[in-house]
């Protein structure tokens, strides 16, 4: 079992509060990560949960058991650190048997443990050698490998791929990925990396500023964003955000007018947005070249051609606000030569004045298979 | 042999400057130790010839010889003071590793009140304190023992000790003490298994310190603490060869070659441990 629950749990460095009452639950087996700009407190949250800094307020519960009070080897957790922590005097070997050594288990059984972890991760021709004469995606092997061997509750990763390269960070994202599903055990990741938080988790929980500004699936994230900043967080290039007013509000959805342009965004509405600005996001992938529901003409400063995409950025009129658009690889555009790009009004999101979300009417079921319950 | 690197690479007269400024600052350094050596070649009857030779001319090893028999208790002197040395050493060692890693490692109040008046500490001399410490000694009737003499010792070199020490282990990374942590170890455990055998160089590099330290203070503390000929350190041996009419130079020369001898093959010794590099791997840079 490996289930935690974290009940209002809060974190002050002096008078200054880092994490602001954090409530969240994590089925056992759930792959978790935790995904925010550096400073959000995701590590912070973490190393508390690890019990290598001390919760403020609050109840840390794994299994049904408070474990503030105990050290991290008592709460049944193993962590991978950043920049790996192996200790270089020893070999391979001694660097996974470490926590058995600590529990001064039997010879015997502490070898077939380290072989066994060693198989996993494809070590068992390494484990002589001294972590000096590994390569860096060697390196983090070893230190999961001393995560696994104590077969904890919970695994717990600060980082673990950040000092990758990016190839090997992507092979390391699945053998990561298969980890999970060969182990079946809970598992809490933090990076900064949405393409981590993305392509890893069951469940992602984005931190900004010390709270959780949204947990859930990442396709739920991607489609129905709760607020702007998770909006602007996940998907990359960053969402585009356009300055827009109310202009009607029904069941059928919110209409909207944008220099003129009026579009109806079905998005569940809400009393008295009337006459109100409002944000509209649209994603750059969103954007086609000719004319659609909303038509913006741009004047692109930058090209980017990636190949499979082309990525124009402009300025949109005095606004000052970079527009992004995604393109197909090959599409016909120039900089500084004038461009149509239509916008989709179901592809639009609407964020109110306070940056919180409308919600779209759009069935997660539909984007995604895995969603879909077939008992309800 | 591969040529150097770029950055490494001189004109012929700037290496000729190079070889200069080594050579005049070897000489100013080697000078008074080869005049030593030399004396010790010559008979002690040439040494006052005029014209002065440096050269010795019919110079010989006797006085290595004559030495052991003109001061009988010569090899008593050498083990007394690598005797104090050694303990002095082990001593400061035992308990200069724990308190560099609880400086290095935990917060404390006072900590860095703690490390100042340790330096302060270290800018009294030896001799400023040497009443007071007489005093003390003879109140607790530990003078004229070899205690009298290890114990000032230790008490000097703990704080340069410490000062080295704990600028070592703040460069091993913390996170190794976590990752230990999380795995249930003890910070006595973790200090014994992780910290000790990654901080060998430097720990060596306080034994040897401490080594040399203890040897060159040896004689203000035996001059003033120990009046017994058996317990008596090389330096203050040294003075039997000042005889009531004479001193035998030469014998006096080859002692202190010989006294030397033994610290400074146990310092190569260790060496061997001064490894750069002992934490490659540890953590990503």
């Amino acid at each position: 079992m490996g289930q935690l629950n974290l009940n209002k749990v809060q974190k002050f460095y002096g008078t200054y509060e880092v994490l602001k009452s954090i409530e969240l639950d994590v089925k056992n087996g759930e792959f978790v990560v935790f995904v925010g700009p550096s400073g959000c407190g995701k590590s912070t949250l973490l190393r508390m949960i690890a019990g290598l800094d001390e919760a403020t307020a609050g109840d840390i519960v794994i299994d049904g058991k408070r474990v503030n009070d105990l050290p991290p080897v008592k709460r049944g957790i193993a962590m991978v650190f950043q920049s790996y922590a192996l200790y270089p005097h020893m070999t391979v070997f001694e660097n996974i048997a470490f926590p058995l050594r600590v529990e001064k288990m039997p010879e015997e059984k502490l070898k077939t443990k380290v072989e066994h972890a060693a198989r996993i991760l494809h070590l068992d021709q390494r484990l002589q050698q001294k972590p000096g004469m590994l390569s860096g995606g060697q390196r983090q092997r070893v230190a999961i490998g001393r995560a696994i061997v104590r077969e904890p509750k919970i695994f717990l990763f600060d980082e673990p791929l950040s000092n990758l390269d990016a190839a090997l960070r992507a092979d390391m994202r699945i053998e990561l990925a298969k980890l999970h599903r060969q182990l079946k055990a809970t598992m809490i990741y933090v990076t900064h990396d949405q393409v981590e938080a993305m392509t890893m988790a069951d469940r992602i929980v984005v931190l900004n500023a010390g709270e959780i500004a949204q947990t859930g699936a990442p396709l739920e994230l991607y489609h129905k964003p709760a607020n702007i900043f998770v909006a602007g967080f996940i998907g990359h290039p960053k969402m585009n955000f356009l300055p827009v007013t109310c202009t009607s509000a029904s069941e059928a959805g919110v209409e909207i007018d944008h220099r003129g342009q009026t579009a109806l965004i079905p998005v569940s509405p809400r009393s008295g947005i009337v006459g109100r600005t409002l944000t509209l996001g649209v994603r750059p992938e969103h954007i086609q070249t000719g004319s659609g529901d909303l038509t913006l003409t741009v004047n692109p400063s930058v090209i980017e051609r990636l190949g499979a995409h082309t990525v124009a950025y402009a300025a949109l009129g005095g606004e000052g606000e970079n527009y992004c658009a995604m393109l197909p690889g090959t599409a016909a555009i120039r900089a500084d030569e004038q461009v149509k790009t239509g916008i989709r009004a179901a592809d639009c999101h609407l964020f109110d004045e306070k940056g919180i979300a409308l919600e779209r009417r759009v069935e997660m079921t539909d984007i995604d298979l895995a969603l879909f319950d077939p008992a309800a | 042999m591969s040529p150097p690197a770029m950055i490494n690479r001189y004109r012929w007269y700037e290496l000729v400057g190079i070889y200069a400024g080594i050579f005049v600052f070897l000489t100013f350094i080697l000078s008074p130790f080869v005049e030593g050596f030399l004396v010790s070649l010559k008979p002690l009857g040439l040494l006052f010839s005029s014209p002065y030779r440096f050269w010795p001319e019919n110079g010989s090893f006797d006085a290595y010889r004559s030495m052991w028999v003109s001061v009988p208790g010569f090899a008593r002197y050498i083990f007394n003071s690598f005797l104090i040395s050694t303990i002095v050493t082990a001593v400061v060692l035992v308990l200069v590793v724990p308190s560099a890693y609880a400086f290095a490692r935990f917060k404390f109040r006072g900590s860095g009140a703690l490390l100042a008046a340790f330096l302060a500490v270290n800018m009294f001399s030896g001799a400023v304190l040497l009443i007071p410490l007489f005093r003390l000694m003879r109140s607790f009737g530990v003078l004229n023992t070899y205690f009298a003499m290890i114990v000032p010792g230790v008490a000097f070199l703990i704080p340069s000790g410490i000062w080295l020490l704990r600028t070592y282990m703040m460069r091993i990374p913390r996170e190794l003490d976590e990752a230990a942590f999380v795995d249930g170890a003890s910070h006595f455990y973790t200090l014994r298994r992780v910290i000790l055998p990654i901080a060998m160089p430097g720990i060596t590099v306080v034994a040897i310190t401490t080594f040399i330290g203890s040897y060159a203070q040896q004689f203000i503390f035996a001059l003033t603490f120990n009046s017994k000929t058996e317990y008596m350190p090389l330096p203050i041996g040294l003075y039997a060869y000042f005889g009531r009419q004479e001193v035998i130079w030469n014998e006096l020369m080859a002692a202190s070659f010989v006294g030397i001898a033994p610290a400074v093959i146990l310092i190569f010794l260790m060496q061997r441990y001064l490894v750069a590099g002992l934490t490659a791997g540890a953590v990503k840079q």
